[in-house]
């Protein structure tokens, strides 16, 4: 439950002396690394009782893969966004497993399976069913509301993803090797939040000076 | 349970050999519970039961599944069932192993799913949009495993009254027991199967103790059922499949009571034909059965012939519509009136929602009309609803 956290901190505005400013001073970047610790748990799947034949080998989901962002927005960050973004259903997993993205963009789902996918939604920040459809095509779908949206697939019990819808753009998606890098941060003091498959695991607080610069904010998450 | 025991050691020997290899991926179990309970009103006509006791309009069904993937191409599979606070069974229990990596052959050994049609290898609560089971899978016929018509008046007189038979002038046991359906989906057969292909062309072939309308753990006449599968996919979305199947279905202690020259093997033979097709926010299913199963002391054999249509169709994000159409039909006799069917011909109507309200929970909301040419009840209308939650 704790990731519901997301779309309320995402939306809010941070106040008082503190308060960060998108412009009159310079700009800086917090950058850093997030180390998973946890041993991501098996994907779920029922078990195939009713099959006649083994399952056909899928991938694994990166679940190592973070989305760092700043819990309360500066000022004025809030404006539209309509970019485009593309989740991929390869070998009966959603690639990529974690989606960042702000609201306003439309994510592309491609089917590059030769089976038939169904992707569908039922997360409150958008409820969605696409269908069925086969290899090749794509459907979209745009996503408005600020929150996290957990996505399935309704022929396959194991596939799952996470999109992470923000109403800014202070947000990164760690690289293979976990690190992150957000730039343009007004200065200010900043909660900064370490997410991983589900949950906000870690929170840090930051202050990114007058004179901009780059802080350096590793995570660790157990 | 001892011949399945055999199968499963028998196929522990090529299981050791595979699983000896390296796993390529990470060992991994998976467990799976599902919990559905129907609340309907009492079918006075039984159309909807499966025994005496049990109505799929008003069952409680737990349902624990588990797989083990013991190594890259072995696994053991089971499910165990409690319906309606009753005695836990063991419904599904069975090795699963791919003797070569490369090849899309596939071996299982066990109490197996049953290869023929489609119908049974869905998941009762989930995978089912209704709360009805096809009639061919469910309605019990007033014909038994364990006692044969001796005349066709006995057929006559039992017509439309399958859930509860006993025949006058009867062989075998003397009870009122339940009748058989053309294919029993409440239980699964024991024995092993071999499954070939993974593209457009698929073949199941298996080997088991009981028939299709009699499923057994133990063999009690000393016969096997061999059943077969060829499934066509000739573009995604569509299935086409063509099944045959034929065993002994009467038990060793019916054939043994009758006069020595009527003594024999008498099977049960049945073709299917499934279709499904599938596309956007649309699934079309369709099934036809003919079964055909050879009687004693009765001049010809005694066919039925099942037929089911339904289709889905989502309306909304966790919201879809669907509906069944159904009929049981069955060939004629003689009869002290004249020619008749040897038991009443059933219809039925299934229409009903479905709501998702979190991806674990389906809520169902079903209204089913039944319609026969016989017996005490001949029309029945039932609105049921079921909930169903599964991890």
């Amino acid at each position: 439950m704790r990731a519901a956290r997301l779309p309320v901190l995402a939306l809010a505005v941070a106040a008082g002396s503190a308060t960060p400013r998108l412009a009159g001073a310079a700009a800086g970047s917090i950058r850093g690394r997030v180390e998973v610790t946890r041993e991501p748990p098996a994907p779920q799947a029922r078990p195939s009782i009713g099959e006649l034949s083994m399952p056909s080998p899928r991938d694994l989901p990166n679940r190592r893969r973070s989305v760092v962002y700043l819990e309360a927005a500066p000022q004025g960050a809030f404006e539209e966004h309509e970019g485009r973004a593309v989740m991929d259903q390869r070998h009966e997993t959603f690639v990529p497993y974690v989606l960042a993205i702000t609201a306003g963009t439309t994510v592309d789902f491609t089917n590059s399976d030769r089976t038939y996918h169904n992707v569908f939604s039922l997360s409150k920040p958008r409820r969605f069913d696409l269908g069925r459809y086969a290899t090749g095509q794509s459907k979209s779908v745009r996503f408005d509301r600020p929150g996290v949206v957990r996505v399935f697939c309704e022929i396959h019990s194991h596939m799952s993803a996470f999109i992470l819808v923000f109403a800014h753009r202070f947000f990164a998606t760690t690289d293979a090797d976990g690190r992150y890098r957000i730039d343009n941060v007004p200065p200010g003091a900043y909660t900064i939040v370490a997410w991983n498959d589900g949950e906000a695991r870690e929170t840090r607080t930051v202050r990114v000076g007058e004179d901009g610069g780059v802080l350096e904010q590793d995570f660790v998450v157990r | 349970m001892r011949g399945a025991a055999l199968l499963a050691t028998a196929l522990s020997a090529i299981a050791a050999a595979v699983a000896a290899e390296p796993p390529a991926e990470p060992r991994r179990f998976a467990l799976g519970v599902e919990l559905s309970a129907a609340v309907g009103p009492e079918d006075r006509g039984f159309f909807n039961y499966t025994s005496y006791e049990d109505s799929t309009q008003r069952l409680a069904r737990l349902s624990l599944t588990a797989e083990w993937h013991v190594a890259e191409r072995v696994a053991l599979l089971g499910e165990v069932r409690d319906e309606n606070l009753g005695r836990p069974r063991v419904y599904a229990l069975y090795a699963r192993v791919r003797p070569w990596r490369d090849r899309a052959f596939d071996v299982q050994a066990g109490l197996i799913p049953p290869v023929f049609g489609a119908f049974s290898r869905r998941r009762y609560g989930s995978d089912n949009p209704l709360i009805g089971y096809p009639l061919a899978y469910q309605y019990l016929t007033s014909l038994r495993s364990d006692a044969v018509p001796g005349t066709e008046s006995d057929l006559v007189v039992t017509r439309g009254s399958g859930w509860l038979v006993r025949y006058p002038f009867g062989w075998g046991n003397s009870d009122a027991e339940p009748g058989l359906p053309l294919v029993n989906a409440l239980r699964w057969d024991a024995g092993i199967q071999v499954h070939v292909g993974s593209g457009p062309l698929e073949a199941s072939a298996a080997v088991t103790q009981g028939t299709l309308s009699s499923p057994r753990v133990r063999d009690d006449n000393g016969g096997k059922q061999v059943s077969a599968r060829v499934a066509w996919k000739p573009v995604v979305g569509l299935v086409v499949g063509v099944s045959g199947a034929r065993g002994d279905y009467l038990s060793r202690e019916v054939v043994d009571s009758l006069p020595p020259e009527r003594r024999g093997h008498y099977a049960q033979q049945a073709w299917g034909v499934d279709l499904e097709y599938s596309r956007d926010r649309w699934i079309l299913r369709s099934e036809a059965i003919w079964s055909r199963w050879q009687t004693p002391m009765l001049e010809r054999s005694l066919g039925a012939l099942g037929f089911t249509a339904e289709g889905r169709c989502k309306v909304l994000p966790g919201l879809y519509a669907a509906a069944r159409l159904d009929h049981l039909g069955f060939t004629r006799i003689d009869g002290p009136a004249g020619r008749v069917s040897w038991d009443a011909p059933v219809w039925r109507m299934e229409a009903g929602l479905g709501y998702t309200p979190v991806r674990h929970v389906l809520a169902k909301v079903a209204y089913q009309h039944n319609w026969r040419d016989g017996g005490r009840v001949r029309e029945r209308a039932l609105l049921t609803s079921q909930l169903v939650v599964w991890f």
